[in-house]
């Protein structure tokens, strides 16, 4: 608002009060980038190492570029200058702002607001109950205005108490004295300058200066509503990667300098008889629990699409293994699996001696080490994969199944068509797309095996006995961080990420031959 | 229909009609009958180890490791005899059958009798009840003496092996019945006893709260950051045009494919630069930037007709006033659907926490950390475990009952696109 009620006293020649500081602006942030590209290319004041120094240069010449953009652009008054000059203003309230929080604690601070939060967590409960409420009151209609107010008022009165409770004004102080300490306040003066800039050049006043028309209007609003997410993207995804990629041509521990090596931790993962044993691993698991996974769990959602009474139910059952977390569950698989109380030896001793009474005969019933017998132990994990994976692959094709033409079936009926039938020559072959998926994330799931053996050989090396349970991924976890072999831990990564990738791009070729997914 | 419609015609038609009438019946009840059978053996199959979860959880140790294994909580029980506190067993009491005693006097004199028909057979009984015959007998080269023993009504010949103690078991309902047995072979008798206090054990001892109460911060920042960025994110792929709009939407389904197992070695040295190892805020802010809720968010937003923002649009709203006001109240299935599958996410991820919260402080542990911890210490009972995972699983699975419907959107929505 103070933008445009200084806008509005612009002078005769249409030039608004705020056009020379702006001008001003421009060169000093086109100066400080210049000023930091050299700082960085001599590596003075900002010392940083590898892949992360030819980021910064690479940006801060690109930034550099920007700014010499928004100067021309602001002096010939073309919406391009309103463009670059808002990009720039923005990216430095982000980077700077970024570097204020982070300086003052604040994205870490997390843990001190977990420890408040501690003993005050059932004051969210009021949180919880006026929201039930409002939209308990919203779904009845009519005259709930004043339970939805109420409501409304008790969910705003429970988040006060709920900050008072957690120290929201020392919080506030503490926030204040670490603003102005040392070289932060710099950072967060930069970063307010700049918002002011950023705020003054969103306004209509500026739009109308700058002569932006309404495709313009359109595009800038679109980069900022995408900017949050594809900042934090190229931060937190498509840079990693790239500095992924790079590492594993490098022999690196993590402390001293990289080494850069070429293909040689390609080179040495073929003859690397740990990285083929976990491999040869990996490959058994999917070659047998894949398909154990999918195939019942087709018939299962064949039987589920009947619409007999209690589907519902069974649905849910099905799905419970899925929300229940990895790390639970193996636990508790843990325990079923315990060669000598465990149930699941306990249950194949009963059904040995049950048999056996039914054919008169003394059997000897296996009594396995589920987890320490290393020709047992990767069993252990495909079955507890394929428990947790079952239901979750049932629900997926039934909500394929759902997806069928009704009239196919009816056809079916009227030729005298059985179930079986039906299931073989309409259900599975109009199934094809949700088959397709199905296989390939759990394939992609499966190969990116971790938890499940990880959980249950421990406190044992996750590799399990001899090494059986060893997975690709147990590996790059080893090297990278109890081996410190960061540059090899990367190549295994991407070795792995490519045998996914071929799986894939294969399941979904051969689909698409069949023009399946050509829609 | 050339054939006479005699009446042995029609009536062995209609017989035929009925027998058809009749199979088609049966053949349904078996099919819907084994349908539900597979339904039941499978459904029995996912519960079970839940219901031993929850079971284990209130055992006490020793119950834990008892075999055969037993589901329900066991303890053993004892009564108040006589102003005092009592084991109390189980033993078989010759004609009165299986009874429930209590040790009324330990260490009563007794020998060791075998059959002298089949000297494997043997019980342990009071002198006390046996009269020298004077006679002998050689079992095993030995020679024994022989015994008569009277039990109960009964009177037998035995051999004395050797002398031994037991002890005189009351019946506790009726104090007539009275019985012998070794005390160190009795089976003691028990009932079904949950130990509600391994819940407070584990929270007071473990500082399980912590972790919980951390795990729910980072859930519900996940969620809320995620929803967010979708939001926004997905509004501008799907309503606003700008350059390089579509080559970034094909970027961001494409990285749907990248297994995160290839971040996360650059993550973690990210969070080492930032300085962002052991805490929080390396399970929170990474992760609320995502692909799959981005695309979701924008394939509902693509749905919506246009004429309802075009006509708030004209009445001169902001696009950020119309994307609250208008979008996001007629989006609600999508956005339920996206916020149960990143509360799973953000609920049970394991292999990151475990990477980049790796310190033994526990106070930044969340749930999986704290569990694998558990689970890892070799002297921890099973029953504490199993308690932290019924604590951490209550939360999803309530959550479960009230959303249903949108956790299985949620698959259906990424299964068919």
């Amino acid at each position: 608002m103070t933008a445009a009620s200084v806008s509005s006293v612009s002078t005769n020649s249409g030039e608004p009060r705020w056009f020379l500081p702006l001008v001003v602006w421009r060169v000093f942030t086109a100066v400080l980038l210049a000023a930091a590209l050299v700082a960085t290319v001599i590596q003075r004041g900002i010392v940083v190492d590898g892949p992360v120094r030819l980021t910064l240069i690479l940006a801060l010449i690109g930034g550099l570029i920007g700014a010499g953009i928004a100067i021309r652009g602001t002096l010939q008054r073309v919406h391009l200058g309103r463009l670059s000059g808002f990009a720039i203003d923005f990216l430095l309230v982000v980077i700077l702002g970024f570097i204020a929080l982070n300086r003052m604690g604040m994205f870490t601070g997390l843990d001190a607001v977990g420890e408040a939060f501690n003993g005050n967590a059932a004051l969210l409960l009021i949180i919880v109950v006026g929201w039930f409420v409002s939209g308990f009151a919203e779904r009845a209609g009519g005259n709930q205005r004043n339970i939805k107010l109420i409501a409304r008022w008790t969910m705003i009165a429970g988040a006060a108490i709920l900050a008072v409770a957690m120290g929201i004004f020392p919080g506030l102080i503490e926030f204040a004295s670490r603003l102005v300490r040392g070289e932060v306040v710099l950072f967060a003066i930069g970063a307010a300058v700049s918002a002011v800039f950023a705020r003054l050049l969103w306004t209509d006043d500026a739009a109308r200066f700058f002569g932006t028309n309404q495709a313009q209007s359109e595009a800038m609003d679109g980069m900022l509503f995408v900017a949050p997410n594809v900042l934090g993207f190229l931060a937190f995804f498509a840079g990693p990667l790239i500095v992924s990629a790079f590492i594993s041509f490098t022999e690196w521990d993590g402390l001293t300098d990289a080494t850069f090596v070429g293909f040689q931790n390609y080179i040495d993962l073929f003859s690397d008889s740990l990285f083929l044993k976990s491999l040869r691993n990996i490959l058994v698991f999917g070659v047998v629990a894949i398909p154990l996974a999918v195939v019942p769990a087709l018939l299962l959602a064949a039987l589920l699409n009947s619409k007999l009474p209690g589907m519902k139910f069974f649905r849910a059952v099905y799905f419970l293994p899925s929300i229940a977390g990895v790390v639970g569950v193996t636990l508790i698989w843990k325990q079923l699996f315990n060669s000598t109380v465990g149930y699941l030896n306990y249950m194949i001793l009963r059904v040995t001696e049950w048999f056996g009474a039914i054919f008169g005969a003394t059997w000897e019933a296996p009594q396995p080490q589920w987890i320490s017998d290393d020709s047992i132990a990767l069993i252990a994990v495909i079955i507890l994969f394929i428990w947790q994976q079952i239901g979750f692959n049932t629900v997926l094709f039934l909500a394929g199944m759902q997806g069928i033409d009704g009239t196919l079936y009816e056809a079916a009926d009227i030729d005298g068509a059985g179930p079986w039938a039906k299931l073989r020559n309409i259900t599975v072959p109009m199934l094809r797309p949700t088959t397709v998926f199905v296989v390939a994330t759990t394939t992609i799931l499966g190969l990116q095996l971790f938890n499940e053996p990880f959980i249950l050989q421990s406190p044992s090396p996750p590799s399990g006995p001899n090494n059986s349970t060893l997975t690709p991924v147990i590996y790059l976890y080893q090297n990278a961080f109890s081996e410190f072999q960061i540059g090899y831990a990367s190549a295994v990564a991407w070795a792995l990420f490519v045998l996914i990738f071929g799986i894939t791009l294969l399941y979904f070729r051969r689909s698409g031959e069949d023009g399946v997914l050509s829609s | 229909m050339t054939t006479a419609q005699t009446p042995e015609a029609v009536a062995a038609r209609k017989a035929q009609a009925k027998r058809d009438h009749r199979r088609k019946i049966i053949r349904t009840i078996i099919g819907r009958g084994g349908a539900y059978a597979v339904l039941i053996g499978f459904a029995a199959a996912m519960l079970f180890p839940f219901l031993f979860m929850v079971a284990t959880a209130l055992k006490t140790p020793e119950d834990t490791f008892r075999y055969p294994p037993k589901i329900l909580p066991r303890t053993a029980a004892t009564a108040e005899v006589g102003g005092e506190e009592v084991d109390l067993f189980t033993v078989e009491v010759p004609g009165e059958g299986v009874q429930t005693v209590f040790l009324a006097e330990p260490g009563v004199e007794a020998g060791l009798f075998a059959s002298l028909d089949d000297p494997e057979t043997t019980i342990s009984w009071p002198l006390e009840f046996a009269v020298d015959t004077g006679q002998t007998t050689t079992i095993d080269g030995e020679t024994l003496p022989i015994y008569a023993v009277t039990q109960g009504a009964e009177t037998v010949d035995l051999a004395l092996v050797r002398n031994t103690a037991v002890g005189r078991f009351v019946g506790l309902d009726d104090p007539n019945i009275e019985t012998f047995a070794v005390v160190r072979t009795a089976e003691r008798a028990e009932s079904i006893d949950p130990q509600w206090q391994n819940f407070r054990e584990i929270i007071d001892l473990r500082d399980f709260d912590r972790s919980l109460t951390n795990t729910i911060l980072v859930t519900i920042l996940v969620v809320a950051g995620t929803l967010f960025t979708s939001i926004t994110g997905g509004y501008a792929f799907s309503r606003l045009r700008f350059k390089g709009r579509n080559a970034i939407f094909v970027t961001y389904v494409g990285s749907i494919m990248i297994p995160f197992v290839v971040l996360i070695i650059p993550l973690f040295r990210l969070m080492v630069s930032f300085g962002w190892v052991n805490t929080l805020g390396s399970l929170v802010w990474p992760f609320i930037f995502n692909a799959y809720g981005t695309f979701l968010m924008r394939q509902f937003f693509v749905s919506i007709p246009k004429d309802l923002e075009e006509a708030a649009y004209i009445d001169g709203a902001k696009r950020w006033k119309i994307l609250w006001a208008i979008f996001v109240p007629l989006s609600w299935p999508a956005i339920a659907t996206l916020a149960t599958f990143m509360f799973l996410y953000a609920w049970n991820s394991f292999i990151w926490p475990l990477v980049s919260i790796n310190g033994a402080n526990s106070d930044d542990f969340v749930l999986t950390i704290a569990l694998q911890t558990l689970g890892g210490q070799a002297g921890e009972g099973p029953n504490l475990i199993f308690a932290a995972i019924v604590l951490s699983v209550i939360i999803p699975f309530t959550v479960f009952v009230f959303a249903q419907r949108y956790f299985v959107e949620n698959v259906a929505t990424s299964g068919i696109k």
